[in-house]
């Protein structure tokens, strides 16, 4: 049992350090911190320009503009995890022709892929912490880092961790059956993005958008990283809910995310060993 | 005995050689059809709501919707013109075209030609179907001058993404990432989703090297009444001509140069590292 826990770790662990390589092994740390930023920076730039020029930056605006930039910082876990590893997987059977071997290892083949999407989960910390910075010192937002609620806001990160990995893992293992399927990723990470209440109030959506948005633990996990920096002081979906409230909903939804991705995945799974989707040529 | 074809009908024959494929496979490869299609409609639709959540006047959706039509030229441009010698080094076409008697210039002006009908026809389908569900209305009057304006801008993005297309002679990985981390920064200076007024004169003037900013303001002063005004839109066009030009003459330079280089280094033939 100990001899096969530290195996699943020491594999783990490998996955982990292969995800970090494949992200980073390009270039030098300089550029890669340029390229893991400029995305998320640009992205919130967007969203500013657009909040300045509808409000003018008025006073009784600003905890909107905290609802919009705490979203999108915070969304670089997203599309991490959803679009890059998807690619990432993609990758690893078209270009590095590797996904077999990861496949036939000892190492069971989902703790790859947890390892894989751990690395790409962690990388976007950085992201997140710079876009934060840059925000709080650029637009004076009064993000206070001894009075955020750390507790709260761990918690929400791990339960969001978890619906992230059982739907990206997911996603990528019913991608294998596309030849040409690089894109899908970064357009469910988007899908996502209109159904999280990343950048705007899911109330802003049709009826019945706004109900399945309401089921994803996404929206729950926005909600209390906001409120854990920035409690009072920022817009909130769900006024009527306490934290408490709130929380219990995100593990509702992460629950039943980790039930429906390990279905999903065991149905891809078994599509992708009987069509042969694990080695396909995709380039053909 | 038959000539041998001369350089000009050579160029032309490979310019062909290579929009047929663009436009053929897109009827058999649906899968690309609807990630062009999908991609800019879903970024355009979450911007809307944006706007929606601020409670921006209508105009402002209106910016949004042909923002969204310009994102698809901007990401054909991009992912299937300035990455495609990306894929063709990996699948060993790309030694194949060093090697005929055809110039990269011809290829790219191909991909260039049979890309713009179905990425033009995707980009209205986004600007009609983004105009009906969010009620945007348009001056129809500024039609032809908005068409003129979009065919420069075309031509000049086209030539931006011939000098993309010239770094994956040579580079690998880090040009596929340098296309991934411009195109966010992109859609922030082209003013794809605001007015470019909005940037200011300093990085406004910047961004106006990228053919889309200019051209798309443009496009917004003659069919949406109202537009904040960055420059004067028949200052814009001229300037967007001018790049067409410039453009083209840096994405020449720069295929040569990178050209040679790839070959004395062998990077024509190095697949994926």
């Amino acid at each position: 049992m100990v001899l096969a826990l530290a195996r699943t770790w020491s594999g783990y662990r490998t996955a982990v350090r292969l995800g970090w390589l494949v992200s980073s092994n390009w270039t030098s740390p300089v550029p890669f911190v340029i390229y893991t930023i400029i995305r998320p920076i640009s992205g919130a730039l967007i969203l500013v320009v657009m909040y300045n020029v509808i409000t003018g930056g008025r006073g009784n605006t600003r905890n909107y503009l905290a609802f919009l930039v705490i979203g999108v910082s915070f969304w670089a876990f997203v599309t991490e995890g959803v679009s890059d590893f998807a690619v990432g997987i993609l990758e690893d059977r078209g270009r590095f022709k590797m996904l077999k071997y990861a496949y036939l290892a000892p190492l069971r083949f989902p703790v790859f892929l947890v390892g894989r999407a751990s690395s790409k989960l962690t990388s976007a910390v950085a992201s997140v912490a710079i876009v934060l910075v840059v925000a709080t010192v650029g637009l004076r937002l009064p993000i206070n880092p001894l009075s955020v609620d750390y507790p709260l806001l761990a918690i929400a990160c791990l339960l969001a961790f978890i619906s992230v990995m059982a739907f990206s893992i997911a996603l990528s293992v019913v991608l294998l059956a596309g030849r040409d399927a690089y894109g899908y990723g970064e357009i469910m990470a988007q899908v996502l993005y209109i159904v999280s209440g990343a950048i705007f109030p899911i109330s802003v959506l049709p009826g019945p958008l706004a109900f399945f948005a309401s089921l994803s633990p996404l929206v729950y996990w926005l909600e209390l990283t906001r409120r854990s920096i920035l409690h009072g002081r920022v817009y909130e979906m769900f006024p009527g809910l306490s934290d408490g409230e709130v929380l219990t909903r995100l593990a509702l939804a992460t629950a039943g995310t980790v039930l429906l991705g390990y279905l999903v995945y065991r149905w891809a799974d078994r599509q992708a060993r009987w069509k042969g989707y694990i080695d396909m040529d995709a380039a053909q | 005995m038959k000539s041998s074809p001369s350089e000009f009908e050579i160029f032309w024959r490979t310019v062909l050689a290579r929009a047929y494929p663009r436009v053929v496979g897109l009827s058999r490869n649906l899968s690309w059809l609807f990630f062009d299609f999908a991609f800019p409609l879903v970024g355009t639709f979450a911007m809307v709501f944006v706007y929606q959540g601020l409670h921006a006047p209508r105009q402002y959706l209106g910016f949004v919707v042909m923002g969204g039509g310009m994102l698809a030229f901007w990401q054909n441009v991009l992912w299937t013109m300035g990455t495609q010698f990306s894929w063709d080094r990996g699948n060993g076409t790309l030694e194949l075209m060093a090697v005929s008697p055809t110039s990269f210039e011809a290829v790219l002006l191909g991909m260039a030609g049979g890309a713009m009908i179905m990425t033009t026809l995707r980009a209205v389908a986004i600007i009609v179907l983004g105009s009906l569900l969010f009620k945007v209305t348009y001056n129809l009057g500024g039609l032809p001058p908005a068409i003129g304006v979009f065919l420069l801008t075309l031509a000049a993005l086209y030539g931006l993404g011939m000098l993309l297309a010239s770094l994956f002679l040579y580079y690998s990985r880090e040009a596929w990432h340098l296309g991934d981390a411009i195109q966010e920064p992109v859609n922030f200076l082209s003013g794809l989703y605001f007015p470019v007024h909005a940037l200011g004169a300093y990085v406004g003037g910047a961004a106006s090297l990228i053919p889309v900013t200019l051209g798309l303001d443009a496009m917004r002063q003659f069919l949406l009444p109202g537009t904040p005004r960055f420059l004067d839109p028949a200052l814009e066009t001229v300037i967007v001509a001018l790049e067409i030009p410039l453009f083209a003459i840096l994405a020449v330079s720069s295929l040569r140069f990178m050209e040679v280089r790839a070959r004395r280094e062998g990077k024509l033939i190095s697949k994926w590292s």
